[in-house]
């Protein structure tokens, strides 16, 4: 057995897997379907967010921005406009991350908390502007859309899988590269990096850009999912904090981290809120706090360190 | 004129409760190097504890407000040595988040245990009559006990003996420590004090405005505009941009909307941010 | 004299009141080891920092061959030639050693694997090419910042106290690699405190005080400079 035959046997691993994912909307329930819909909408979250914050080490409390102003801009052009969502979905990602161009070429002059500061009050300004009277023509004002467009639930599963496959395999294939490494640099050490000749700038917009677009994406997929949006549901700030907390718990800075942890915690997530609805965020809070406190470099960093995986950057 | 000369005077009495709040928050994020996202959850327990004490122990909220700041100052210093303390080293994002949980464990603890029903302390209602201007009794009475806070908060930082070693942790820690002051020491009590004001800005918020879980949120985000205003870890900058806050925020919600009034906070942080990132004022 | 590579002309700089380098002029011989000494507060590393970019200077011009870089962005500065190490050493602490040397080098694939190992063999710390660099002692910390500047291909570097906090054998190790690097070609500007390394190290030595330069020359003439000895060790 050497290693080729070691790689060979991953590879009709990972093939099955596949096939299995592809296949489930033929024999699963639609309980099951939607959980894993659901996990697939938070990996994407997830790996969004650590293929910028993971690796550059900016704080991006901003998700709920990149998910709330792309699903808007699909959903008005699905229920406005008549648009198919397969024109929709990326032009509202299209869009915030044109935005994001802009935006990140401003803030990301701005370090460490005051960049995720700006994040938090970029999101509440522009949720309290989409609810204003300014904007009610085109986003109907604080009451929202109330329907978007009724999507088989095996074509959005679909979708969303290919655009979780999609994620995955960008986070791995820039965590292995050099662009990868100038990220984990600027994190490390911003300044010594750019006297180095990175330009660091360019990495931050590129990386920061490239999260909005993934993560704008979902967000559009996800409000099609909901078939509906207002401005306290499209920025609310659990949206960002969830997949944070998915990541940490998984392990940040890592490819499959955020995928781990958007699974075991879409799972908690349903069992606490269906057997604790009302202490739930309590709980949920109490656990953020805990994974700092004590398991700082989640469970595949505690994997890594303890040998149970290889310590390379493409796990 | 009058109208106007009256919304001054209600947006300083509003910006002196906010500078209370912001004060806290910066002095904690300049000496201790933590950003308290959960600074206003204690606002709120602040103004749950006058209002508990107010209905079940008919305390008057004065007596409350010289209790608050001893109790709030010591679960503040044994929060810092339970847990911030072990962040000293980590990454900002760390305790970013650390706070940000705790932030939503407390408030949402809160609104398991005391319902999201809004409660009050109606304690002083009715008009002072003043040179032709009406005023609240409830918001004159505040303004002067935050006032009261503030000077006490100074003459501390300024004159004892703990304050100035507060400030030379604040303005160099390894300098500090080689002059032999106890950095650690002064870190826990910092984070204490800012917990402390938290907790008595609470409770004079009580005298005025409705109490529910939610209601910290708002007053962190007032606090981190003030923070971004004044400068990182200046508490002066804090007292002027909580007044400026506070002025703002009456004349727009008077001459504007009410819903503009709560763009405020977010729109000064963007701009400061952009034009200004050290803040506007010099330490 | 030789062609210089670097020139700073008339730079000033200030912090608020305090000028750290006031109408400071200076110049570097292209393939020189140059010293770079006075007392604290002297304005050495604001020269460095001005140097590469990380700050701007209030006025005047600082030339690298010729071309003017005082208002460009430092990892353009970096691109032209000059390297520099930190007093404080700057390396990525998360980063194995060969990813750190990668990060920095310009070439693809392959090449610049090729040239991290031989960078590494070079600086003695091969082995442990995958060890993160924080795992490092002090003193290999200094040699892997050396070796990263190297993997640029700067003409120029710039040593802030090299020899400072690290074991005698380590020191000698660093400065003769320096010297070995000088015989290839390539230009040093160092930083140091410690008399003994510049007097057997550098052919020449610069002395700044209050931000301008106060004597140059060969490093025996200078240390008799009796002006000189008043400011380093006057009060």
């Amino acid at each position: 057995m050497g290693i080729l035959s070691k790689k060979f046997l991953l590879l009709i691993g990972l093939v099955l897997l596949m096939a299995v994912l592809i296949s489930i909307p033929f024999f699963a329930t639609d309980y099951w379907m939607t959980l894993l819909v659901l996990i697939l909408i938070y990996t994407v979250y997830a790996s969004g967010w650590n293929l910028f914050s993971g690796l550059t080490g900016y704080t991006n409390f901003g998700l709920a921005w990149f998910i709330g102003v792309s699903g808007y801009v699909s959903s008005i052009l699905i229920a406005d406009y008549q648009w198919p969502w397969i024109f929709a979905w990326p032009m509202g990602a299209l869009f915030i991350s044109i935005v994001s161009i802009g935006v990140g070429y401003i803030l990301l002059r701005i370090k460490g908390v005051y960049f995720a500061i700006s994040m938090v009050a970029l999101t509440e300004g522009t949720r309290e502007l989409f609810g204003t009277g300014y904007l009610e023509p085109i986003t109907h004002g604080g009451k929202g859309l109330p329907f978007v467009a009724g999507i088989p639930l095996s074509t959005l599963y679909w979708s969303i899988l290919f655009l979780a496959f999609v994620t995955i395999f960008i986070c791995y294939k820039i965590t292995s590269s050099k662009f990868g490494l100038r990220l984990m640099a600027i994190r490390e050490d911003e300044q010594a990096a750019e006297t180095l000749g990175i330009n660091t700038t360019k990495a931050k917009i590129l990386a920061f850009t490239l999260s909005s677009f993934l993560v704008g994406l979902g967000g559009a997929i996800h409000c099609t999912y909901q078939n509906y949006i207002d401005p306290n549901y499209a920025f609310n700030i659990q949206l960002t904090l969830t997949p944070i907390v998915m990541t940490l718990f998984g392990g940040i800075g890592t490819v499959f981290g955020p995928v781990l942890g958007a699974t075991l915690f879409t799972f908690i997530h349903e069992i606490l809120w269906a057997e604790l609805t009302l202490l739930y965020m309590a709980i949920f809070g109490g656990i953020l706090m805990a994974l700092i406190l004590f398991f700082p470099q989640g469970l595949l960093g505690w994997m890594k360190e303890r040998g149970i995986l290889p310590k390379i950057r493409k796990i | 004129m009058t109208n106007f000369l009256e919304t001054l005077i209600r947006g300083l009495m509003l910006g002196s409760l906010y500078a209370l709040v912001g004060m806290g928050l910066t002095l904690v994020w300049g000496v201790v190097g933590i950003v308290n996202i959960a600074h206003g959850e204690f606002v709120m327990l602040g103004a749950y504890f006058a209002f508990w004490t107010f209905s079940l122990l008919h305390l008057n909220p004065l007596v409350s407000l010289v209790l608050s700041v001893p109790i709030f100052f010591l679960i503040g210093s044994i929060l810092h040595k339970r847990m911030t303390e072990r962040l000293t080293h980590a990454p900002e994002l760390s305790a970013l988040i650390l706070t940000f949980g705790m932030s939503i464990l407390i408030w949402n603890l809160a609104q398991f245990f005391w319902t999201n029903t809004y409660r009050s302390v109606s304690y002083l209602t009715g008009n002072f009559l003043f040179l032709g201007l009406t005023l609240a009794k409830s918001k004159t009475i505040s303004f002067f006990l935050a006032l009261g806070m503030t000077i006490a908060l100074f003459t501390f930082l300024k004159y004892s003996k703990i304050g100035k070693g507060i400030r030379a942790t604040s303005q160099n820690s390894e300098v500090a420590l080689v002059c032999g002051i106890d950095t650690k020491k002064m870190r826990t009590l910092t984070f204490g004090i800012g917990i402390g004001l938290a907790g008595a800005a609470g409770v004079i918020v009580s005298l005025q405005w409705v109490i529910f879980p939610q209601m910290g949120g708002s007053y962190v985000s007032k606090a981190f505009a003030i923070v971004v205003l004044g400068g990182l870890g200046n508490v002066q900058g804090a007292l002027i941009g909580g007044l400026i806050i506070g002025v703002l925020e009456s004349l727009v919600t008077q001459y504007m909307s009410a819903k503009m009034a709560q763009i405020l906070p977010s729109l000064i942080i963007l701009i400061i941010l952009l034009l200004k990132p050290t803040g506007l004022f010099k330490r | 004299m030789c062609e210089a590579i670097l020139k700073v002309d008339q730079v000033v700089k200030r912090f608020g009141e305090v000028v750290a380098l006031d109408h400071c002029s200076l110049e570097i011989e292209k393939g020189s080891i140059t010293g770079l000494i006075g007392p604290n507060g002297a304005g050495k590393t604001t020269l460095f920092n001005l140097i590469t970019g990380i700050l701007q200077p209030d006025e005047g011009h600082i030339f690298f061959k010729g071309e003017e870089i005082s208002r460009k962005k430092p990892y353009e500065i970096a691109r032209m030639g000059i390297g520099r190490t930190y007093q404080i050493i700057r390396i990525f602490p998360k980063m194995t050693l060969l990813e750190n040397l990668l990060v920095v080098g310009r070439e693809k694939g392959k090449a610049g694997v090729e040239k991290a190992y031989e960078l590494l063999h070079r600086v003695k710390l091969y082995e442990k090419k995958d060890d993160d660099a924080s795992d490092l002692s002090f003193g290999q910390q200094k040699l892997l910042s050396l070796a990263q500047v190297l993997m640029l291909d700067s003409e120029l570097i710039l040593l802030d106290e090299p020899a400072a906090g690290i074991n005698p054998t380590l020191q000698n190790e660093l400065m003769e690699l320096i010297h070995q690097l000088n015989e290839e070609g390539k230009t040093f500007v160092i930083v140091e405190h410690d008399m003994k390394v510049i007097l057997n190290h550098c052919q020449k030595a610069i002395a700044l005080n209050y931000g301008q330069k106060i004597a140059e020359g060969s490093c025996s003439v200078i240390l008799k400079d009796e002006t000189l000895l008043e400011h380093y060790f006057g009060r």
